[in-house]
């Protein structure tokens, strides 16, 4: 059975024109209920149209990525499923439901950056504790009591050395790992991540998405990223969205990531590098 | 002194709002609100004038009023126009200093006052002002124990803070409120010009003493009641003005830390 049933419309069109029907591989239907549902998604801004007619339906327990280029609507999808960004048209839902507000304790969220004062000195400590009920008093509580909540998963993420290190003078790679542990405390069913690899090295890209698989596992989680980087996508994304505005293909990312899905959806000629291991 | 009615007023005040400001302060600086407070507080000349202008003995209300007008009308043009937050800021700023300084010119009379709301005035703390205070302080550390963790979450990141169910548009406007009320009534201790130097200075004084957020609203809570303290028995002692006083307190307090920071660093880095 094929989780990523398509809506009916999709069945027998090919959306994106590049020849592949991928999304007609499956004639089953499921009679899961999806994570993540967006029926007909519309958003203009000014007029000008970002989404137009959005159909993307994610089961549970998949790495799936968004991706397209520049102002292809991705990050205003992202938007839209975590209730940040409202529809002109369509419908979105969460685990079966359209209030999104009453499933929001079960979605983590890592943005692509944080709008802080580099000089603000909230400890990653204090920030970590901002996530928990138990530690929401955490200005009255001791460093142990904190400790005491968030130890595993710090353990998880390999931050307990940057316990008392202001978050606005973390790197790149620190940062999107402390987001991700914030997520996790809460214990999510869903992560999404916007551009999580944005201003990280190579190295730390590769460590980052197999870090991302291993979570994905451990937590059984459904994880949805936007990202921008094709090679990494095409190893460790299960499923993948190329988005122009509509979604221009779907499929596995040997399916969709060819030639000429990626120029339907970039309109230039695009592929995924793959970076060779030499031998020394 | 203290057995002067004027001065027990006056120190009541001063060790009530500062503190206040400096705990309001930490969240204005990061959240980077000084020029949005500064609007507020020259906002507070168009009320002072307009009271003035009708007659009233009692300035305190429409100068909270008419800054609270402003301080909405910074938020509604925000929302509503394309506008940039540094425009809306200076034209709402101008605006009421000149509406203020038209008013005033055709009132006959009280330089004095409009002196006294410019640059502080001990005489001018009322015990009704004492009690408003006190009130703020009770509702400011209220909101500190019970709203702290959504504030700082929400001065993180507001797409996180919605995302973990912060009702960031409410508690945006409540922040407002208290900072309009808090800025309002300081004006009498401090003046106009020079009110916002009592919400920048302590957390400034806080930061490179602070390895937390945590150290950072105790120490500038500490740096706001010394200043205002000091400064206002300094001010008594030299009979200098008030609020000139204060600040100057606070920027020696600030050097004072700045040059601790240093050495500290110094100290604590490895011989090569």
């Amino acid at each position: 059975m094929n989780p990523f049933e398509p809506f009916p419309s999709l069945k027998t069109a090919d959306k994106c024109g590049c020849g592949h029907q991928h999304s007609a591989r499956v004639n089953e239907t499921t009679k899961a209920i999806p994570v993540v549902e967006v029926v007909q998604g519309q958003i203009a801004f000014d007029g000008t149209p970002v989404l137009r007619g959005v159909n993307l339906r994610i089961p549970a327990g998949e790495i799936v990525a968004l991706i397209g280029p520049n102002g292809s609507g991705k990050t205003t999808l992202l938007r839209s499923i975590l209730g940040l960004q409202r529809l002109d048209e369509g419908e979105i839902r969460l685990f079966g439901t359209q209030d999104l507000p009453s499933v929001m304790s079960r979605v983590g969220y890592v943005p692509q950056r944080l709008s802080l004062d580099r000089s603000f000195p909230l400890s990653v400590r204090e920030f970590l504790a901002l996530r928990l009920k138990r530690t929401r008093f955490w200005f009255w509580q001791t460093h142990r009591k904190i400790e005491e909540e968030i130890r595993p998963t710090l353990i998880e993420m390999g931050v307990e050395a940057l316990l008392d290190k202001p978050i606005g003078r973390l790197s790149g790679g620190q940062l999107q790992r402390v987001l991700i542990a914030f997520s996790l405390l809460e214990k999510p069913d869903l992560l999404l991540l916007d551009e999580p690899t944005a201003g990280v090295d190579t190295p730390g890209e590769q460590s980052f998405y197999e870090m991302i698989g291993r979570v994905q596992q451990q937590h059984k989680l459904t994880v949805v990223l936007v990202s921008h980087d094709l090679s990494m996508v095409y190893r460790h994304a299960s499923w993948v969205y190329a988005l122009n505005g509509v979604i221009c293909c779907e499929g596995t990312p040997e399916q969709v990531m060819n030639a000429d899905s990626l120029k339907q959806a970039y309109g230039i000629h695009v592929a995924p590098y793959q970076h060779h291991h030499h031998v020394h | 002194m203290f057995t002067e009615a004027y001065m027990q007023r006056a120190i009541a005040a001063a060790i009530i709002l500062g503190p206040v400001c400096a705990l309001l302060g930490v969240f204005v600086t990061a959240r980077r609100l000084s020029f949005f407070s500064d609007t507020i507080a020259h906002g507070a000349l168009a009320g002072v004038a307009i009271g003035i202008w009708m007659g009233l003995t009692d300035l305190t209300l429409p100068m909270i009023l008419f800054s609270l007008s402003v301080a909405v009308a910074m938020i509604w043009l925000k929302e509503n126009t394309d506008l940039l937050t540094d425009s809306i800021m200076a034209l709402l700023l101008s605006g009421s200093v000149a509406l203020g300084i038209l008013i005033l010119s055709l009132v006959r009379g009280n330089r004095g006052e409009l002196h006294s709301y410019l640059f502080g005035d001990l005489l001018a703390i009322e015990w009704k002002d004492v009690a408003i205070a006190a009130v703020l302080l009770l509702v400011v550390l209220f909101g500190l124990w019970r709203w702290l963790t959504p504030i700082t979450l929400m001065t993180v990141n507001e797409d996180l803070a919605k995302v973990s169910s912060v009702n960031v548009r409410a508690l945006n406007y409540a922040f407002v409120l208290l900072l309009t009320i808090t800025v309002a009534l300081s004006i009498r201790l401090l003046g106009i010009v020079l009110v916002t130097s009592l919400l920048v200075i302590p957390p400034a004084i806080a930061r490179p003493l602070s390895l937390n957020l945590r150290h950072q609203i105790i120490i500038s809570i500490i740096a706001g009641f010394l200043s205002c303290f000091g400064g206002t028995v300094l001010s008594w002692q030299l009979n200098v003005p008030c609020g000139a006083t204060i600040v100057l307190t606070c920027v020696g307090l600030f050097v004072v830390a700045l040059i601790t920071s240093k050495f500290r660093q110094r100290s604590s880095q490895p011989y090569s």
